[in-house]
């Protein structure tokens, strides 16, 4: 019953949060404004408390969105000097953004990888050279991760890695503190490998969608070129950092991964059109064919073939994309109503430094995401940044892709609680090790991503954009 | 955690079943067990534990009871819906071939463990049988990974497809 109470009382919460905007007048913000203050508000709250699911959140806001915010809705059918309102279209249309196909053949791809054990067998292979040191195999059991969970969902390859160090754990001393090292390295690694690619994880998506609506397009190739060498930082630090707060007792580690490739007709087909998608996808820069539309050889291949069945589209994450839709879908509003604008032109934002704004970004991210899910910590923030950025009250040097960015690479870098993302709850249910292990290096390793990030967004990514 | 899932000893013999509950106290912060000394008192206790939402995970079932023998329980129970979900396990002596056939072919029995059993050996198949069980049902896999065979459900989280947010 008290579970109950809770939900009861943040629902209560938003839905009270979304009617006071339409009594309490807001001197400066238009009555769209107003309209799009309370949606906000009860996706805020929706989102932070999750009286209900955080995908069914994003299904009400577009709901709202088109009833009260679209010229086909009921408040505004004509444009006034205040707000041109969207058309219904292009809310409902952010479940076929790019990002969101591109999302989609991710997903098919991953799917069909499972299905036929490439993701094990690839796992199997890129292991070996790591011969049977505990400093070594950690490595490669990162790297691997990182690897896998660039291309496939983090958690999804958590759980896969777990089949891979449960049998390593259960066979090392109770008191090698080795044990813990292991099962942070992989989470660890999965939460940061998600970075590297457009499709690793959602955040990455939010980031790429709202760039998209303000008409910047950033091909998979560019986004590598600028996250990869963070994620391989960042990785070695989380190495280090691991081996040093857990130094292994054992001075060998069993390893003995069995299996073969298997070499039916239609797994030698699902390794073909892995490869070849992802080979399209990364050399985008060569051809120009954009990755969302590269996306779609691997659904119709697979679907054609039947290696992507009827209950396998059924059984697809649906419900990321819609999350990740509804985000999207926010933003178009909190911008078309001039909301975004509104909020960020009632700080006085001159006084701050551009490095001031990029830690003070990163660290919101950070400090949001290690409570709740880094997609609604990215797409909670990515709106006030995009008009920060194109409002131009931010000054000089504040560049719209580098905040953006700041914002969908601090969001991957929260990991201190078991809450903080899927792959850590899978951790801890281990039983490995305690929240304070995991509570110790998880702060270590969000202090150094801050530090990695202010540079890179000091440095780095300005050299690559300009 | 609301819904449990439970562990149901159908034993006549004192002494067999308290054997039987020490050997599985390590399962019972997760997995109430709950007893009974005759196949009435077990769908008793059944309904018991059904009726307040709960699913009874595992039955071992002793074949020689006062009353209707377990064999025949476990045939019974596998014809409701609500228990035919159930591991069923027998832990006998005197069952013979044929009541042992019946119970492979009639009550989908699950496993089979000879009296005297080693609490290794029982370990061991609650484990198995309850892990199947939790995969089978779609129940919250990560609430089960210390208890359980951990290696296992991590393979069913990776085939199920979890995502991130």
């Amino acid at each position: 019953m008290k579970a109950l109470s809770r939900q009861t009382i943040a629902i209560l919460l938003g839905v009270l949060g979304f009617i006071i905007p339409f009594f309490v007048h807001i001197p400066g913000l238009s009555e769209a404004g107003h309209v799009a203050l309370s949606i906000f508000i009860i996706a805020a709250v929706f989102w932070m408390l999750e009286p209900v699911p955080i995908y069914a959140t994003s299904i009400l806001v577009i709901l709202l969105q088109v009833f009260f915010l679209s010229k086909q809705g009921i408040l505004f059918p004509e444009n006034s000097a205040t707000y041109i309102p969207n058309s219904y279209t292009d809310f409902i249309g952010t479940l076929a953004n790019p990002i969101i196909i591109l999302f989609l053949g991710g997903f098919v791809l991953a799917d069909a990888a499972v299905k036929f054990d490439l993701d094990k067998n690839l796992t199997r292979i890129l292991l070996k050279p790591f011969g049977s040191s505990p400093k070594f195999i950690i490595l490669g059991l990162m790297l691997v991760t990182g690897l896998l969970s660039a291309f496939m969902s983090n958690t999804a390859t958590t759980a896969m890695m777990m089949t891979v160090i449960l049998p390593i754990i259960a066979k090392t001393d109770l008191d090698d503190p080795m044990r813990i090292g292991l099962a942070l390295s992989i989470p660890f690694a999965a939460n940061i490998g998600g970075i590297a690619t457009p499709i690793g994880t959602p955040p990455n998506a939010v980031v790429i969608g709202a760039l998209s609506t303000q008409g910047i397009d950033i091909a998979f190739t560019e986004w590598m070129v600028l996250a990869v060498p963070l994620v391989l930082i960042i990785l070695g630090f989380s190495w280090i950092l691991l081996l040093l707060l857990f130094k292994p007792k054992t001075g060998l580690v069993p390893m003995d991964l069995k299996g073969s490739f298997q070499k039916s007709g239609s797994a030698l087909f699902v390794y073909v059109v892995f490869a070849a998608t992802v080979l399209l996808w990364i050399t985008e820069s060569l051809h120009g064919v954009g990755s969302s539309i590269v996306a779609l050889i691997p659904v119709a291949a697979l679907s054609l073939t039947g290696i992507l069945n009827k209950d396998d589209i059924r059984q697809l994450p649906w419900e990321v994309l819609w999350l990740v839709a509804g985000g999207i879908s926010l933003g178009i509003s909190m911008e078309s109503t001039g909301l975004a604008e509104w909020i960020i032109t009632s700080i006085e934002w001159s006084a701050f430094s551009a490095l001031f704004m990029i830690i003070a970004f990163s660290l919101v991210a950070i400090i949001m995401s290690n409570f709740l899910s880094n997609t609604v910590s990215a797409t909670l923030l990515i709106p006030l940044a995009v008009s920060l950025a194109t409002s131009g009250v931010a000054g000089e040097g504040f560049s719209l892709i580098l905040i953006s960015l700041v914002i969908g690479v601090s969001a991957s870098l929260a990991m201190m609680l078991p809450i903080s993302t899927p792959p850590n709850a899978i951790a801890m249910s281990t039983g490995s090790l305690k929240t304070k292990h995991m509570t110790r290096a998880g702060f270590a390793i969000g202090i150094f991503g801050l530090l990695i990030v202010t540079l890179y967004a000091l440095f780095y990514w300005p050299l690559i954009l300009n | 955690m609301d819904h449990k899932v439970y562990i149901l000893v159908v034993e006549d013999e004192l002494e067999v079943m308290d054997a039987l509950v020490k050997d599985l106290e390590k399962f019972e912060p997760f997995f109430p067990i709950e007893t009974a000394n005759t196949a009435k008192e077990a769908k008793e206790v059944i309904d018991y534990v059904l009726d307040h939402g709960h699913t009874i995970g595992l039955i071992l079932c002793d074949h020689v009871l006062p009353g209707k023998n377990g064999v025949d329980l476990l045939i019974e129970l596998q014809s409701d819906p609500h228990t035919s979900i159930s591991k069923k396990v027998l832990v006998t002596g005197q069952a013979g071939q044929d009541d042992t056939i019946l119970a492979i072919n009639k009550a989908d029995l699950d496993h089979y463990i000879s009296k005297p059993w080693t609490e290794e050996e029982l370990e061991m198949v609650v484990r198995d049988e309850l892990t199947d069980f939790i995969i089978e049902q779609g129940k919250d896999l990560l609430s089960y990974m210390q208890i359980l065979d951990a290696e296992k459900l991590s393979e069913a989280m990776r085939k199920k497809k979890m995502t991130d947010h």
